[in-house]
């Protein structure tokens, strides 16, 4: 049985930024792996996937972005070179190719039990991420035969799908770009958009996620919202790392030859049945965007930038089909595969503690589960960015501090 | 800017507070949560029949309605019958229309929005090639339903258009009419 002070599992963005706390704490660690460094970012991403942060954003812990473009999208394996070559750098004591089974309560400590070894450590950082898992609708399962589905985290290029039309269901980042990838390789899409999140990829000669920054969006912290249950639950930002007018837009997708219908609701017989409340989904989008755009605005005008800056607009009005098409017989309409872009979730089953409320939702506040546990990179853990590269430093910092504080509280008991 | 000083308090008659609280309450004992609604029916004659409405089950146990309530459903002359209430399916829109506007004036209470008038107009298209069985692929139902709201309020045109966002969103008839529900129909 191997002994550390702290078992960091998952080493992505998160786990590398605490680990970079851990060590400047003088705090013994290790961060196991199940595969390489960044392996969801290895292997459960699309090809042409880039990052939906500008680079200066994409900074880690004591390592802020130095390259020349401030403003573009990195690529995904761009981010793993960079995640490889920062563990490298902060000399991260990864442990790879070890796949944790179970995490238990031993004392005042903790058991990890993992393929390779057991481990006993006094405090435990859980850093696998909030998409280990594609979330699909329960009728999923009652999919056709010979049509065949995919997740964005298997979903790799439109070559591998099989021939014929594609109904692709879900609207937010995922399931807008790569309803555009495979519009645009030649087939025939059909989006199902339920509750999105309108956005612009820049407004008024800023990237929109520049724009969540300056005015403190970005940066807001959990304990500061109303209805945080709901703040977590906010569907991502139609958006792709891509410069330029947001190509990702409903009216810009349609233009494309993208056919729209609502909400997925069911799969009965081989039809899938779509929600009639298209129109309200895309008119409460666009009150929602420009709700955020007064804000924006406001913040120009507050700061005296308004000479300064480009003139203040809105954007068109979602474009509703007259008579989005409610059912559709797959097979019988030529579909060859189903996207499920219907959201992620965490794997946390693998922690035997009663961490959890009724739905298997891991219950934290700001990333503190239990005394010595942690949780880290789930949606608006701490800030509203916490899933974003840059959120794992400012997150990682503050979660260090505190464990470091269990430990030496732990230590004089 | 808003030049107010005093805090608005809109009264649309609404006890949100009731209502958050049994939110709150609800959200840890989701048993209590689990409602089932009835409504019985007795053909009278000719496609006329009355519904009545009296009890419900919810937050554990049974209730009553402070009185049974009756709905009568009927079909106009030009259906050959007697007109004695209307059409079910103008039933269904005004449900359709009394549930938004039951979530405009919650959403509007919920929002310092004070309303003074509401109304709501509903219209749903049908082509009676369907229930005739003249067309089989004419659906029986509604091909479209429209709902025009006029709402005067102390809010802007943005914020009211939000709230009527809100309310079908969290609106239960419209989710009943844009969703497809499993019904079973049995014989006893």
């Amino acid at each position: 049985m191997k002994r550390t002070t702290t078992v960091i599992i998952g080493a992505g963005q998160s786990g590398l930024a605490m680990s970079y706390e851990l060590t400047a704490r003088g705090v013994d660690h290790l961060i196991l792996e199940r595969g390489k460094i960044a392996n969801s970012w290895r292997t459960e991403r699309w090809d042409s996937l880039r990052l939906l942060t500008p680079n200066w954003m994409n900074g880690l812990s004591g390592a802020d972005y130095r390259g020349q473009d401030h403003d573009g999208y990195m690529s995904v394996s761009d981010l793993i070179e960079r995640l490889d070559r920062y563990a490298d750098a902060i000399s991260a004591p990864v442990v790879d190719e070890t796949t944790v089974l179970g995490v238990t309560r031993a004392g005042v400590g903790f058991l990890v039990w993992t393929d390779q070894m057991l481990i006993e450590c006094e405090s435990v950082v859980v850093a696998t991420g909030a998409a280990s898992k594609a979330s699909r609708p329960r009728f999923a399962g009652a999919l056709p035969g010979g049509i065949a589905d995919f997740t964005p985290l298997d979903y790799k290029r439109p070559g591998d799908l099989p021939p014929g039309n594609v109904l692709v269901v879900g609207a937010s980042a995922s399931g807008t770009q790569i309803a555009r990838e495979l519009q645009e390789s030649g087939r025939q899409v059909t989006l199902a958009v339920g509750e999105h999140v309108r956005v612009p990829r820049s407004y008024r000669d800023a990237d929109v996620l520049t724009w969540m920054e300056i005015t403190g969006r970005w940066s807001t912290r959990y304990d500061e919202v109303d209805d945080l249950a709901r703040q977590r639950r906010v569907p991502s930002f139609q958006l792709a790392g891509l410069a330029g007018d947001n190509p990702l837009d409903l009216n810009a997708l349609q233009e494309i030859g993208i056919e729209l219908v609502g909400r997925m609701a069911a799969l009965q017989d081989g039809q899938a049945i779509f929600s009639g409340a298209l129109n309200n989904a895309c008119t409460a989008a666009d009150l929602k965007l420009d709700r955020l755009l007064n804000g924006f605005d406001d913040w120009v005008r507050e700061s005296g930038m308004e000479p300064l800056m480009a003139p203040s607009y809105r954007l068109p009005r979602t474009r509703i089909p007259k008579a989005p098409r409610l059912s559709i017989d797959l097979k019988r309409e030529g579909f060859g595969a189903v996207i499920w872009a219907t959201g992620y979730r965490p794997d946390h089953r693998w922690i035997n503690l009663p961490v959890f409320d009724r739905k298997g939702n891991i219950q934290h506040d700001g990333g503190v589960v239990a005394a010595g546990l942690y949780v880290m990179g789930l949606p608006f853990l701490r800030r509203r960015k916490s899933t974003f590269i840059d959120g794992a430093s400012e997150d990682a910092s503050e979660l260090a501090m505190h464990l470091e504080n269990y430990l030496r509280r732990k230590q004089a008991a | 800017m808003n030049i107010q000083t005093e805090v608005k308090i809109a009264d649309n008659g609404v006890n949100v507070e009731a209502l958050l609280g049994a939110r709150e309450a609800l959200s840890e004992a989701p048993a209590a949560a689990q409602f089932t609604w009835r409504a019985a029916c007795e053909w009278q004659n000719g496609v006329h029949s009355r519904s009545t409405v009296e009890g419900f089950f919810g937050l554990g146990e049974e209730h009553k309605h402070r009185e049974a309530f009756a709905i009568d459903a009927d079909h106009p002359a030009e259906f050959a019958a007697e007109d004695n209430g209307p059409t079910p399916v103008e039933i269904v829109l005004s449900g359709l229309a009394s549930c938004l506007t039951a979530g405009v004036a919650s959403v509007a209470q919920n929002r310092g929005i004070q309303l003074r008038s509401v109304r709501a107009f509903v219209e749903g298209d049908m082509d009676l090639f369907g229930i005739l069985g003249i067309d089989a692929d004419v659906r029986n139902g509604f091909s479209a339903i429209r709902v025009r709201f006029e709402i005067d309020a102390d809010a802007s045109h943005e914020d009211i258009a939000a709230v009527v966002a809100q309310s079908q969103k969290r609106s239960a008839v419209f989710d009943i009419i844009t969703n497809p529900t499993n019904v079973h129909v049995t014989v006893a």
